[in-house]
């Protein structure tokens, strides 16, 4: 190798330093101690106990994770499909030719860098069963105030309603980039053959938007596991743990119990399950 | 240039008088934060040799996520005054606080001040005090005297008399619906701490939840205090709120469950509004005293001090007579000084104050919390066995409780 090849490295390592230094402190060593936490009891101020598989065993036989695990595939159920159906159906119609188009545009995305405590503290306000602006105006109509957030059955659908209008704006941005990559002549040549607009969308918006589908999907998944500030602010967890999440109940015993060896090996478990997720959600939408 | 150079070093150098610095934390709050600074100041005064730097404890969801961060990484300050007994399992276990037996006037500072009954409440397990009662906010039922006036109802002693209020207020045609008390469906664990944890102290003739790290809130008066919350959402006298905000101050609610902090805080909020203390509601056949949660904050000094005498002077400072009447005008919270009621030299302030006479008188009946590492999952626990059997009614209070008392004891257990 020539002093000059080596120059080049080392000008590439110096450039490269920044991220390697980032990722070592913020991400492998976090990671590498959390692995070492999974076999530890640790209370943040006396030094961490060797305890082997014991946070494994409290895990399996802990019936409140298993709850949280639950409610958090309730979301995953209702937010995921709701959040893909909604935003194709606006992207749809934002890459029309429609009146003041930039302002709906901007208008979707907006709740999406307004912040998340603001955004479910107002929801909140308009969820409450007995001062809510949701039930006044139902009260208006003649009908019963319902428990949003009061009722096991409806609160955690309360929430994935909620999420879903915080977060369709940017999967609308993502499905309007997928749509406007569509060539044009596709549709032109169906147009000449006579297909209906339906037709055209199952044909060929839906095959050709696939990858986008993906990337939502798989996103999508990953946000609605990380499922944290909307239960947290609105419900605690509650009523009767129906709101409680994999991530809230994580944070429960990291930072209100200081259970940190716990609370680590919850995280292993909850990253196992996205993955496992996940790769049945690539299985189904990737294949053609 | 060259003047600039030296005016920097006269006062780097100006700054550097060879006094000792001690770094003092108080609660963030404005109140105390005033009153931190014209303690210091006037400490700072006529102690040029030690001088106190004062600082509130920074800003997050509790004062306690703050004081464990500061111990991991060694950075507390010498002396604290926003200290939770209850979290002093844990302090005392990470040797992270001073004991002031070491000081030998501390019989004198400290269960002078107190009362020996009062002080042996906090001390620790091994028999060392590691912190100085300071202050307290006796738990108290808070009832807006416009609307009782209105109904010609009479503070509520008794669960029986609560219940007959509630009716009174849910009845009342020119205020439709208006509650009796806002009592919080959340389970956020400190959230009973003005609830169910008062109301059972009370029933309970001051029992705290704890007894040789099994439960105790297992008994006749953990379920009177669970079944009156039951009662009263299954008829309606609590709303179903979630946020509760500022309902009280708006009339919609009749009855509040707050401490003395709150006079200061209305009067900023609605001058002019009009309320009063009662002590907590008992059950009818309870006899004796009322007892409730005192909400008490102590202080400490921390082990990373490297001037433990000095800091303990400023401690002495902080609880000393004319420091007390201080913080009885500033924050309007009791000072944990037996007798303070009827004390004369108070004498003045609380013919002024006669609400927080009502309070002083409280205070002598106040109980702490279990000094237990697991207290917050303790109150956690409770927090969702009051949803289960109170807010949703679907289990029993017997049940609930029973529930509750084995997860506490599977808590000893594991971990």
């Amino acid at each position: 190798m020539t002093t000059g090849d080596e120059r080049k490295d080392a000008i590439g390592y110096a450039f490269t330093a920044p991220y390697i230094l980032f990722l070592l402190v913020f991400t492998a060593y976090p990671l590498l101690f959390s692995f070492y936490l999974v076999f530890h009891s640790w209370d943040l101020i006396t030094p961490p106990e060797y305890v082997g598989l014991k946070n494994f065993y409290f895990l399996m036989h802990d019936t409140d994770f298993w709850q949280a695990l639950l409610n958090t595939l309730i979301f995953l159920a209702i937010h995921i499909p709701a959040q893909v159906v909604f935003s194709i159906m606006i992207a749809m119609a934002l890459a029309e030719k429609i009146v003041a188009k930039t302002f709906f545009r901007a208008a979707f995305f907006l709740p999406v860098i307004i912040s998340g405590a603001v955004v479910t503290i107002l929801w909140a306000k308009l969820y409450s069963t007995d001062t809510g602006i949701f039930n006044q105006l139902l009260g208006l109509a003649g009908i019963a105030p319902v428990k949003w957030l009061t009722s096991t059955g409806l609160a955690m659908p309360s929430i994935a309603v909620m999420a879903t209008w915080k977060n369709m704006g940017f999967y609308i941005v993502l499905f309007l980039a997928g749509l406007l990559n569509i060539p044009a002549h596709l549709y032109e040549v169906s147009k000449i053959e006579g297909t209906t607009r339906w037709q055209d969308f199952w044909h060929i918006t839906l095959p050709l938007l696939r990858p986008t589908m993906l990337l939502v999907v798989v996103l999508s998944t990953f946000g609605a596991f990380s499922l944290f500030i909307e239960p947290y602010v609105m419900t605690g967890g509650g009523p009767l743990n129906s709101t409680m999440s994999v991530v809230l109940y994580m944070y429960k015993h990291a930072f209100l119990f200081q259970h940190m060896g716990y609370a680590a090996t919850i995280g292993f478990a909850l990253a196992a399950i996205i993955l496992l997720v996940v790769l049945i959600q690539k299985k189904y939408l990737d294949s053609d | 240039m060259r003047t600039v150079f030296f005016t920097i070093i006269f006062f780097l150098f100006a700054g550097s008088s060879g006094a000792i610095e001690l770094t003092y934390w108080t609660s963030s709050n404005p109140e105390e934060i005033e009153l931190g600074r014209l303690l210091v100041r006037q400490w700072n005064l006529s102690h040029p040799d030690v001088q106190v730097k004062m600082q509130p404890i920074p800003a997050t969801q509790s004062s306690e996520e703050v004081l464990l961060a500061a111990i991991v990484s060694k950075t507390t300050p010498d002396v604290c005054s926003n200290i939770l007994p209850a979290i002093m399992g844990r302090f005392t276990k990470s040797k992270a606080v001073l004991a002031l037996n070491a000081f030998p006037d501390y019989e004198k500072a400290v269960i002078g001040r107190t009362g020996a009954k009062l002080a042996d409440l906090f001390r620790s397990r091994d028999g060392k005090l590691y912190q100085v009662p300071w202050k307290c906010n006796p738990v108290m039922l808070v009832y807006n005297t416009a609307i009782f006036r209105a109904l010609g109802l009479k503070p509520p002693k008794t669960y029986s008399d609560f219940a007959r209020a509630a009716e009174t207020i849910a009845a009342d045609r020119n205020n439709p619906g208006r509650w009796a008390m806002a009592v919080s469906i959340k389970t956020t664990w400190w959230q009973r701490l003005f609830d169910f944890y008062p109301f059972y102290v009370a029933a309970t003739g001051g029992r705290t939840l704890l007894c040789n790290d099994s439960a105790a809130f297992n008994s006749p008066g953990g379920v009177a205090a669970m079944t009156f919350f039951r009662d009263g959402f299954k008829k309606r006298y609590f709303p179903m709120l979630g946020f509760s905000g500022n309902i009280f101050l708006e009339g919609k609610t009749a009855m509040d469950v707050a401490g003395p902090w709150v006079i200061k805080y209305y009067r900023r909020l609605k001058p002019g509004f009009e309320f009063d203390f009662a002590p907590i509601p008992v059950p009818d056949n309870y006899k004796g005293p009322v007892y409730t949660y005192g909400d008490p904050k102590n202080i400490v000094i921390f082990a990373t001090t490297k001037y433990p005498k000095q800091s303990w002077e400023f401690v002495k400072f902080l609880i000393s007579k004319e420091a007390d009447l201080k913080l009885l005008e500033l924050t309007n919270q009791v000072p944990m000084r037996r007798e303070i009621a009827s004390d004369p030299f108070y004498g003045g302030f609380f013919d002024k104050n006669p609400l927080l006479r009502k309070a002083a008188r409280q205070a002598q009946y106040v109980v702490p919390m279990d000094e237990s590492q697991h207290l917050v999952q303790i109150l956690d626990i409770i927090s969702g066995q009051f949803e289960a059997a109170a807010v949703y009614a679907v289990i029993t209070p017997e049940k609930a409780l029973a529930i509750a008392a084995k997860k506490t004891q599977a808590l000893y257990d594991y971990w």
